[in-house]
C-alpha cells in the first residue's frame, strides 16, 4: 500500500461525501441546473458511476480504508475526468448565502482529484503513456511545450510585434496554446493592447507554465519549469505578469505559490483584468459606436471561473463595451 | 465466473457490463457511511427484455441481483448485502416513453430521475404532484415506487409517490414480464387506471424494496401545476413539538389541501445557526422550532382564502411569522421556489467533516411524534457513553434527533429521525470501533422506532432485517410475505437477504 499522503490531506472531502449523486444525475430547474458531469454525459449510456464524482468518492473511501490499492486501472478511470469542477458547482449549489450546506466548506472535488493524481504519480501508476508524452515534450529542451512543437515556433508570431520590449514592469506570458494553436486570437489581442498604448515586455525564453504537468500530478517536473519562469520574470523586472490563457493563469497564480511554498515577487493577472482596467481608463480607442450591436456569448473557462472564481470581471468587460 | 460473465455480456454487449474492481467499488455503497457490499458484476441494461434475460441467467447460476436506481437510499437498499452478486444499474433506462396529455398520464422508464421527469413536465405546465423522495432531483422514479417515497415536496397534498401510480411493467425474478392495472388487459390502448381487472397487483410491488420484481416501465398520473402558490415560515412557541403536531392536526381537521407542512426541531435551528449552516435563522430566538407551509391555488382569491385559514390556525397556536424572503428565514420559499431539498435533512449532516447520517426514516401518526421525539432524547441520554466515545477522537459528539417532520397523506408524518455519526476512517486513522459502535447504536435506535409501531418505507437491508429479527411482523403476515417471495423468487435472486429472505 502506498503512502497516500496527498489523498489523506483530502480526507475531509472524501469522507464528507454522502453519496447523494447530485454530481452525476441531478436536474434542478429552479436554479438552472441541467448538466452535471460532462464526462458522464459524453459517455452516454456507457456512463458507469466511476465516470463521475460519487463513484470515484466511493472508490476513494475504499482506498483510504485500505480495502482497495491504487492501481493503473484506477488511473485509467481517474484521468478521464476533465477537472472542470462542475461536480463541485452542483454539490455546493444547494446552498446560498442563507442556507449553507457545510460540506461545501470541505468538499472541493478538483482538489481531491489533484491529490489522487499526485499519489498515482508517486506510486508509479501515472502518468499514463499518452500523458507521459506531454510531460516529455514539456520538459524537452528543444520544445518546452506540451504540443511537441519546436521551441522557436512559439515565437514566430512576434515577428509582427517588433515593438514589444525585453524588460519592463508589465510582462506578458504567452504560454503555449495561443502562440501554437490560436495565433489569430493572440495577434488580435496584442493589437488591442498596443492600440491602447500599453507598454509590455515579453521573454523569448519562457517555458510552458507547467499546467499540463500539474493537472497530471507530475509535480516534480513542474517545479523546474516554475523556477525557470519565475527567474525569467524577476530578471525582466516584472511587477505584473499577465496571460491570455485561463490554464496558465490558474497555474501561475495558484499552483506556483502553492507548490513552491512561497509568495510570488510579482502580481499575476488575466487578460480580462488588464482589459477592464484599460476600459475604465478610456484607453481603448473604439472607432465608432454606430451599426448593429453585437450579441456576445461568453463561456467561462473552467480554470478561470470554477478554479479561480474570476466570474465578474469578464462580464464587466463585456458590459462596458458600447458595441455589445 | 468468467463463463457467467460471458453469458451476461452476450445479453447487454460488453460496453454495458463490468467486473472491474474499481467499478465494483463505485457501486458498493449508498448514503449511509457504514454498510458496504462489493458486487461481482455491474450491468447497465437497456430494457425489460435484457433484464429478463439477465434474471434467467442469475436463476440458472443462483446469483443474487440488486436493482439500483439513483443509489440514494439510506439503509443499504441498492448495494449487495454482503459481497458478490450483480448490481443492475437502472440509470441507463431514463427515457420518457409517452405523455398522454388528454388523460394526464406519463409513462417513463424506471431509471429516470424525478428531477428529469419534472423538468420535462413543466414544459406542459404539469408536475408529478408528490415530487418523489427528498433526493428527488437525482433519485429514480423506480426507486421511489419501490420505497413508497416522500420528501421531495407535495406529499401533504398528494401523499406518497405511489399514490399516483397507474400501471407498472415489472420483470419478475424468473424473467417473466408483466403489466399491471389497465395494462393487464391486452386490448387496453393506453394506461389509464391502476385498480380493477382483479387485485391491485401494482400495489404488491409498491414499497417492495426491490424484492419481488424489477420495475422497468412506470405510468404515473400527472397534474396541472396550479399557477398560484404561497409559502410561509413561522417560529413556534415553547413546547414546539406539541404545538407543531397540533397545527398539523388542525390543518387536517379544517380540510385545507396544504401542499407541504413541515416542522423543524428547535435543536436543529439552534445548532444549524451555531454551525453556520442556517445564516437566515441567526436573528431568531434560539432553541425555538420552525414550522413552514406551502399552499397552491388556481386563483388569487382561492390562495388568499387558504392562506387566511392556514395563518389563522398557526397564529392561534401562538406562532410568530417570519418575513417573506429567504433572507428573512423563510425556508418555505427556498424549498418550493428554489427546489431546495434534502441536504438540510438528516440532523445536520456535514456540519463538521465526515458527519454522515444513520437514518431511521419512517411514518408515524401526526399526534404521536412529540412523544417519540421525547423518547429520542431519552435514547440519546441512555447511549451517551457510546456517543461520547466519538468526541474524544473527533471533537464532536454525534447528533441524534430528527430532521424535518412533515405531513404526508392522512394524518401521518414522515419522521426523518436517526443520528449523524462518524465513519471508521477519520483523519488518517482507522477506528474500527466506530463501525462497531455505529452499528450497535443504529440497531438500537431502529429497535426503538420499530417498537413505536412506526411504519418503515425505505427499508433496505437494515430496516427489513430488523423487522424480521425483532419478530415485529405478525407471524401470519411474515409467513404470507415469505410465501409470496418464495413463489415469485424461489432462489431468492432479487435483493437476497432483505427481510432475512435467503435463497435455497
Amino acid at each position: 500500500m502506498t503512502e497516500l499522503k496527498n489523498l489523506k490531506n483530502e480526507w475531509k472531502a472524501i469522507m464528507s461525501c454522502m453519496g447523494c449523486g447530485d454530481c452525476g444525475y441531478s436536474i434542478r430547474r429552479a436554479v438552472g441546473r441541467y448538466l452535471t458531469c460532462p464526462v458522464k454525459e459524453a459517455k452516454g449510456e456507457e456512463g458507469f458511476e466511476i465516470y463521475f464524482s460519487r463513484g470515484r468518492m466511493n472508490v476513494l473511501k475504499s482506498v483510504l480504508e485500505g480495502k482497495l490499492p491504487l492501481s493503473r486501472e484506477l488511473a485509467e478511470f481517474v484521468y478521464q475526468c476533465t477537472e472542470c469542477a462542475n461536480c463541485t458547482e452542483v454539490c455546493h449549489e444547494t446552498h446560498n448565502e442563507n442556507i449553507i450546506l457545510n460540506t461545501s466548506k470541505w468538499i472541493d472535488h478538483y482538489k481531491v482529484w489533484d491529490a489522487l493524481r499526485k499519489d498515482l504519480v508517486e506510486a508509479g501508476f501515472a502518468p499514463l503513456d499518452r500523458h507521459k508524452d506531454l510531460v516529455d515534450y514539456m520538459n524537452n529542451d528543444a520544445m518546452k511545450n506540451p504540443y511537441g512543437e519546436d521551441f522557436a515556433k512559439k515565437y514566430e508570431w512576434t515577428s509582427d510585434f517588433s515593438n514589444i520590449k525585453d524588460k519592463g514592469d508589465l510582462v506578458f506570458f504567452a504560454g503555449c496554446t495561443m502562440p501554437l494553436r490560436q495565433q489569430d486570437t493572440l495577434k488580435n489581442m496584442m493589437n488591442i493592447l498596443i492600440a491602447a498604448g500599453m507598454e509590455m515586455a515579453l521573454s523569448k525564453e519562457e517555458w510552458c507554465c507547467g499546467s499540463i504537468g500539474a493537472r497530471i500530478g507530475e509535480y516534480k517536473s513542474v517545479e523546474k519549469l516554475m523556477k525557470h519562469n519565475i527567474d525569467i520574470f524577476k530578471n525582466m523586472g516584472a511587477k505584473t505578469v499577465f496571460t491570455g490563457c485561463a490554464g496558465c493563469y490558474r497555474t501561475l497564480k495558484k499552483d506556483y505559490p502553492e507548490i513552491l511554498g512561497e509568495e510570488l515577487p510579482f502580481e499575476v493577472k488575466h487578460i480580462t483584468e488588464v482589459l477592464v482596467d484599460l476600459l475604465n481608463n478610456n484607453q481603448i480607442p473604439f472607432k465608432s459606436e454606430e451599426g448593429e450591436k453585437l450579441k456576445v456569448t461568453y463561456h467561462d473557462p473552467c480554470h478561470l471561473g470554477r478554479h479561480m472564481d474570476l466570474y465578474e470581471i469578464p462580464r464587466e468587460l463585456i458590459a462596458k463595451n458600447s458595441w455589445c | 465466473m468468467t463463463e457467467i460473465y460471458k453469458k451476461l455480456e452476450n445479453i447487454v454487449t460488453k460496453k454495458f457490463i463490468s467486473n472491474s474492481l474499481i467499478v465494483r467499488h463505485a457501486y458498493s455503497r449508498v448514503v449511509d457511511p457504514l454498510l458496504q457490499g462489493i458486487p461481482d458484476i455491474v450491468i447497465r441494461p437497456k430494457d425489460a427484455k435484457e433484464i429478463s434475460e439477465i434474471l434467467k441467467v442469475a436463476n440458472e447460476e443462483n446469483i443474487p441481483v440488486v436493482p439500483r436506481g439513483g443509489g440514494d437510499d439510506e439503509f443499504g437498499g441498492s448495494k449487495p448485502i454482503g459481497d458478490g452478486g450483480i448490481v443492475l444499474d437502472m440509470k441507463r433506462m431514463n427515457n420518457i416513453v409517452n405523455l398522454d396529455e388528454d388523460n394526464l398520464i406519463v409513462t417513463v422508464e424506471a431509471g429516470i430521475s424525478w428531477g428529469k421527469l419534472n423538468e420535462y413536465l413543466c414544459h406542459f405546465d404539469l408536475y408529478t404532484g408528490c415530487m418523489g423522495p427528498g433526493s428527488g432531483m437525482t433519485a429514480s422514479v423506480g426507486g421511489g415506487i419501490s420505497h413508497q417515497s416522500v420528501g421531495g415536496g407535495g406529499c401533504a397534498k398528494y401523499g406518497s409517490c405511489t399514490n399516483q401510480l397507474v400501471s407498472l411493467e415489472v420483470v419478475l425474478p424468473n424473467g417473466d414480464i408483466i403489466e399491471t392495472g389497465s395494462q393487464a388487459n391486452k386490448y387496453s390502448q393506453v394506461p389509464f387506471n391502476r385498480f380493477g381487472n382483479g387485485p391491485d397487483l401494482a400495489g404488491l410491488f409498491c414499497g417492495d424494496n426491490g424484492i419481488l420484481g424489477v420495475k422497468t416501465k412506470i405510468s404515473l398520473q400527472v397534474f396541472p401545476r396550479p399557477p398560484y402558490a404561497a409559502y410561509k415560515t413561522f417560529v413556534l412557541p415553547r413546547k414546539d413539538r406539541e404545538v407543531s403536531s397540533q397545527i398539523m392536526l388542525d390543518v387536517r381537521r379544517k380540510g385545507i389541501d396544504v401542499y407541504d407542512l413541515m416542522y423543524i426541531m428547535g435543536i436543529i435551528v439552534l445548532l444549524g445557526s451555531e454551525f453556520g449552516m442556517m445564516p437566515m435563522w441567526e436573528h431568531l430566538k434560539k432553541n425555538r422550532g420552525i414550522i413552514f407551509y406551502t399552499v397552491e391555488a388556481n386563483s388569487e382569491a382561492e390562495l388568499e382564502e387558504k392562506v387566511k385559514q392556514l395563518d389563522e390556525i398557526i397564529v392561534n397556536n401562538k406562532c410568530d411569522p417570519i418575513g417573506p424572503e429567504i433572507s428573512d428565514g423563510n425556508i418555505a420559499k427556498w424549498h418550493y421556489a428554489e427546489q431546495g431539498h434534502w441536504q438540510f435533512y438528516h440532523n445536520l449532516w456535514g456540519v463538521v467533516p465526515a458527519l454522515e447520517p444513520l437514518s431511521c426514516e419512517c411514518f408515524v401518526p401526526a399526534n404521536m411524534y412529540p412523544k417519540y421525539l421525547n423518547e429520542i432524547d431519552q435514547w440519546d441520554m441512555a447511549h451517551s457513553e457510546d456517543l461520547n466515545k466519538f468526541t474524544k477522537i473527533t471533537g464532536q459528539r454525534p447528533v441524534s434527533g430528527s430532521g424535518p417532520i412533515f405531513l404526508i397523506d392522512g394524518n401521518n408524518v414522515e419522521l426523518t429521525c436517526g443520528f449523524t455519526s462518524f465513519p471508521s476512517y477519520y483523519n488518517g486513522e482507522i477506528h474500527e470501533e466506530f463501525d462497531e459502535i455505529n452499528l450497535r447504536l443504529w440497531k438500537s435506535y431502529m429497535e426503538m422506532v420499530t417498537k413505536w409501531g412506526a411504519q418503515w418505507y425505505m427499508m433496505g437491508q437494515m430496516a427489513s432485517q430488523m423487522m424480521a429479527e425483532l419478530e415485529a411482523y405478525l407471524p401470519d403476515y411474515y409467513k404470507t410475505l415469505k410465501a409470496i417471495k418464495k413463489t415469485l423468487d424461489p432462489k431468492c435472486i432479487l435483493s437476497r437477504g432483505k427481510f432475512n429472505f435467503w435463497g435455497d
